[in-house]
């Protein structure tokens, strides 16, 4: 019998490598080039173009054009894209030279500047004319570059669009905000050009390789379909025993993935699976299923599968897909409390929801209860520094009235916070309600303290019972009565300072720190911060147990009163 | 034939360190001949994080041990957990040679490498692979496959694996005592030869082993390990929660749990006080004691959940319904918790076929240590066909060798 060799894709057969080139455009692009040139991971043809001709000295790629020549005198567009496609146009006949005669161009370019902006729509209108297939590889500016770039980025964008066949759009703040923010700044910079390289090496390979399962650019493309998306890459590679499983969790553990947490939302994933000539069934099998647990089951997953004896024992994972910028940031905004370090105004779209936490918190900070230092609050870390030292002062020269207003902000959530409370017993909520309504006036009596426990005492006494009789929500009892428990300890508080605490952040079920929780709680965007700021006693140095998110070894009543105040 | 072995066993808690030495008779007996513990320090669910601590607490063990039993103690059976601990199921399988019909040796041990052949993590070691059962062209639950006739053989194995380190870690520290350490036995699997009765493995029992830093569980099915492994979780976790919901210092509401704690609520009377007292009988302060053990109860519950969620796809078969054994088990309604969560029969157990200290072997505190006694005599035992944990002991031995290495 005649075995079929499928080492051997016909096209693969038939057609000779495909020629590539890739183009960097402007000081973010040049170093990218710079970066493939010295991992030399690419066969392409590497060509850097600039209008400053110091960097293009620098520059280590062979072909070196310098823009505008006549026009710029070797200096940078210094910001404006019209000079930067100015530039372009009139080194037109050295750009098309440079470039023709390639299948695949891939536009590298750092959107914002002058150069990048303003030239890479030129480039790629160039290249599309000599036939090539054109593959743009773009960063958008960070947003502390301020609005104005972010707008020129914007229109290169809708340029580059009509232009390419083929969009790959990284989000500079994405990348830095990943990176630790001790890191030097060379690295984080050096790890940015580090992915983009991975990515234009792991596209073209796939592109282009022949596979067992081919992914053609229209499987990329759809990958990357998404209005205004942003690009989600990961690579990885591994040998050894488990090595699939190895290369799966590097290409997950990508910034740009966010441990696969980003992957939640996409509707298309592309996913290439490459080893040597010992890449067996069962590892690819094992792959998939693993990448399975980070995808929802309507993803449209495109699966792609090459052979490639350059690779030798090791077997490499890609992944790439795309995710609308509106959803980046909705994630961004709960991401994990390394984040916390940088000041979340950065953010390009700031969340509106931090906006009304701080003046919640007013009424909290003026009631510090002697048994309980005011605990550092998690909404407090968010805001920059100078604007919570300015809310104590606020809070002392707060009138009267809307101090009362505030107060009723804080007491009026809770209704909505107990639905299963609500639904179950409706003539006891509404008495908790008639409780909750003249609390007001009692709140701003001198003493805030002594003042807002009686108000919540009857309250959380009512909800004992109302959870009490019905036997299903027990949780909401020990919600109440760990309440209840607190204001006894509060009527009696001389008496129980003896009562010596085993830790101070011990004390945070303290009606003020579950007060300070309620106010953090309502703005939505940080509730995952409390991941890790949780208090967890005796196990406080050990490794966590965490199951489905959560640490298991934080006090469950703890965790469950947190769930139901939700 | 009335030859005897001496054996120990040594269990490094999360409560408490445990050296129990017996005696395994031929005839299958076992005598507890002395027992030796002390308080635990250094260990924290389950694993040693400080060595030297551990050291000293060991040390006080072995030496009131070898008092009681008047045995000097050189080598011990080490009882390991840790959340590290993992378990899976696997089926190896062999297809005899064209010219041959009958099952031999070779042919066993062929499907058993196949079957062990499993790709664990690189970190990880095995620490037991158990044959449950083998399967002759189709037909299950074959014992003995050596002489039939058949086509097929396939085995199925039950293998417990652990991060390398850490239990190098175990073993490092009891070496340094200077003590032999003869195998490492996952924890429940030790318990469980004492605890439940082969007529429990059978109908299926599942045994929880409730510690004080981790519940670690082994069921069994129509006589087969099905299942194993560890949950992190332990009565430190219940008395954290009390201590943190009460804000009283850990080893007070230790006291307080032990005392007065139980895990039912619901008819405890509204409004009855429970007063809390400092070191020098100074009343503290009151608390209701429904609200005690509300708290406890949520955690009981989860824990207990936590191992459902583990198990769940073997719970139908149980006939023999879970075994709860470990300290929290003495803790008061917790049966009753562990029968809501499960919905099967559940039973409170010491350690049974045994002599020697009563007071010992019945307490659910000692189900390990005596279950390495148990455990290193069915290692030890040389009965040709006894059961499958004959071979799973020859086994242990081959593989431990090279953990210790």
């Amino acid at each position: 019998m005649v075995e079929y060799d499928r080492s051997q894709s016909p096209e693969g057969a038939s057609m000779a490598a495909p020629r590539i080139c890739i183009v960097g455009v402007g000081g973010a692009g040049s170093n990218v080039v710079d970066r493939i040139t010295l991992d030399r991971i690419v066969d392409a043809t590497l060509v850097c173009a600039h209008t400053d001709v110091r960097v293009l000295g620098h520059s280590m790629a062979p072909v070196k054009i310098q823009l505008g020549a006549e026009l710029m005198k070797g200096i940078g567009a210094g910001g404006d894209p019209d000079l930067g496609r100015e530039a372009a146009l009139f080194s037109r006949e050295q750009i098309r030279q440079a470039i023709e005669n390639h299948d695949i161009i891939f536009i590298s370019a750092g959107l914002g500047g002058g150069t990048g902006s303003g030239a890479a729509p030129v480039i790629a209108e160039i290249a599309k004319n000599t036939g090539a297939l054109v593959l743009v590889v773009a960063t958008m500016p960070f947003s502390f570059e301020g609005r104005r770039r972010l707008a020129q980025a914007e229109e290169a964008l809708e340029l580059l669009q009509k232009r390419a066949d083929a969009l790959v759009l990284f989000e500079n703040n994405r990348m830095g905000e990943l990176i630790l923010p001790k890191d030097g700044i060379q690295k984080a910079f050096n790890q940015a050009d580090q992915l983009i390289a991975q990515s234009l090496r792991a596209i073209s390979t796939i592109t282009t390789t022949p596979g067992l399962v081919k992914l053609g650019l229209d499987d990329l493309t759809s990958a990357l379909a998404n209005a205004n998306g942003r690009c989600l890459f990961g690579f990885g590679e591994a040998r050894g025993q488990n090595r699939g499983a190895e290369a799966l969790k590097k290409a997950l553990k990508s910034p740009l993935i966010d441990s696969g947490r980003l992957l939640h939302q996409t509707k298309n994933l592309l996913v290439h699976v490459a080893g040597g000539e010992s890449l067996t069934l069962v590892e690819v099998e094992g792959v998939m299923k693993q990448l399975g647990r980070h995808v929802p089951d309507q993803t449209h997953i495109l699966f792609g599968l090459g052979v490639d004896a350059k690779l030798g024992d090791a077997v490499a994972v890609t992944l790439i897909s795309s995710l609308g910028l509106n959803q980046l940031n909705a994630h961004a905004t709960a991401a994990p409390p390394s984040e916390m370090l940088q000041p979340r105004a950065e953010q390009p779209a700031p969340a509106a929801a931090p906006a009304p936490a701080p003046k919640r918190e007013i009424p909290v900070k003026k009631a510090p209860s002697p048994y309980a230092p005011p605990q550092e609050s998690v909404a407090d870390l968010l805001f920059k520094s100078e604007e919570f030292a300015s809310v104590p002062a606020v809070g002392e020269a707060f009138p009267l009235s809307s101090l009362q207003a505030e107060a009723a902000k804080v007491v009026a959530p809770q209704p909505k916070e107990e639905p299963v409370v609500q639904e179950e017993e409706p003539p006891a909520f509404a008495d908790f309600d008639a409780y909750e309504e003249p609390a007001p006036s009692p709140v701003i009596a001198p003493a805030p303290e002594t003042a807002r426990i009686p108000v919540r005492t009857p309250a959380a006494k009512e909800l004992a019972d109302a959870a009490r009789s019905t036997k299903e929500s027990t949780l909401a009892a020990v919600v109440a009565r760990s309440v209840t428990l607190q204001t006894e300890a509060a009527s009696a508080h001389d008496d129980l300072i003896s009562f010596d605490e085993p830790e101070p952040e011990s004390s945070t079920i303290s009606a003020t720190a579950v007060l300070t929780r309620k106010a953090t709680a309502t703005a939505e965007s940080q509730q995952t911060f409390s991941l890790g700021e949780e208090d967890r006693g005796r196990f406080k140095d050990t490794e966590p147990s965490i199951v489905q998110g959560e640490d298991l070894d934080v006090p469950t009543w703890m965790r469950l009163k947190k769930k139901l105040r939700r | 034939m009335a030859k005897s072995t001496i054996y120990a066993g040594l269990e490094i808690g999360t409560h408490k360190i445990c050296v129990v030495v017996g005696e395994a008779k031929r005839d299958g007996a076992i005598k507890i001949l002395g027992v030796g513990q002390a308080p635990s320090r250094g260990v924290r669910k389950g694993e040693i994080v400080d060595f030297e601590k551990v050291q000293t607490c060991v040390n006080d063990a072995l030496v009131r041990a070898e008092d009681r039993s008047d045995v000097m103690i050189r080598n011990v059976f080490l009882g390991v957990t840790g959340a590290h601990i993992e378990s899976l199921n696997n089926r190896g399988r062999h297809r005899l040679p064209d010219d041959q019909t009958e099952i031999s040796e070779d042919d066993v041990e062929e499907a058993k490498e196949i079957a062990r052949s499993v790709s664990i993590p690189q970190s990880n070691v095995f620490l037991h692979s158990v044959t449950r059962q083998y399967i002759v062209d189709g037909q299950e639950a074959v014992r003995q496959p050596i002489g039939r006739e058949g086509r097929v053989l396939e085995a199925d194995y039950h293998i417990i694996h652990g991060v390398r380190g850490r239990v190098q870690n175990a073993i490092r520290c009891v070496r340094e005592i200077p003590l032999e350490v003869e195998d490492v036995v996952f924890n429940p699997v030790a318990a469980a030869q004492v605890v439940l009765t082969r007529e429990a493995k059978m109908q299926g029992a599942l045994m929880i082993d409730f510690g004080a830093g981790t519940c670690d569980y082994v069921l069994y099915e129509d006589g087969m390990i099905t299942a194993s492994g560890c949950v992190p979780l332990g009565g430190d976790h219940i008395t954290n929660d009390v201590s943190m919901a009460l804000q009283i210092p850990n080893g007070r509401a230790e006291r307080l749990k032990v005392e007065e704690g139980s895990v039912l609520y619901d008819d405890v009377p509204e409004g009855e006080m429970l007063s809390i007292e400092d070191d020098t009988g100074l009343i503290l302060g009151e608390i209701e004691r429904a609200f005690l053990n509300e708290v406890m109860n949520l955690r009981t519950k989860e824990i207990l959940i936590q191992v459902k969620v583990r198990v769940e796809d073997h719970l139908g078969r149980l006939g023999a319904g879970i075994y709860l054994t470990g300290g929290v088990s003495m803790m008061k309604g917790v049966d009753v918790v562990a029968r809501e969560v499960f919905g099967i029969k559940v039973t409170r157990a010491g350690s049974a076929p045994v002599s020697g200290i009563t007071a010992t072997f019945e307490n659910p505190q000692y189900s390990a240590p005596i279950g390495l006694i148990r455990y290193a005599q069915i290692l030890d035992s040389e009965k040709p066909f006894l059961s499958p944990l004959k071979r799973l002991g020859r086994r242990m031995q081959e593989l431990l060798s090279s953990v210790t290495l």
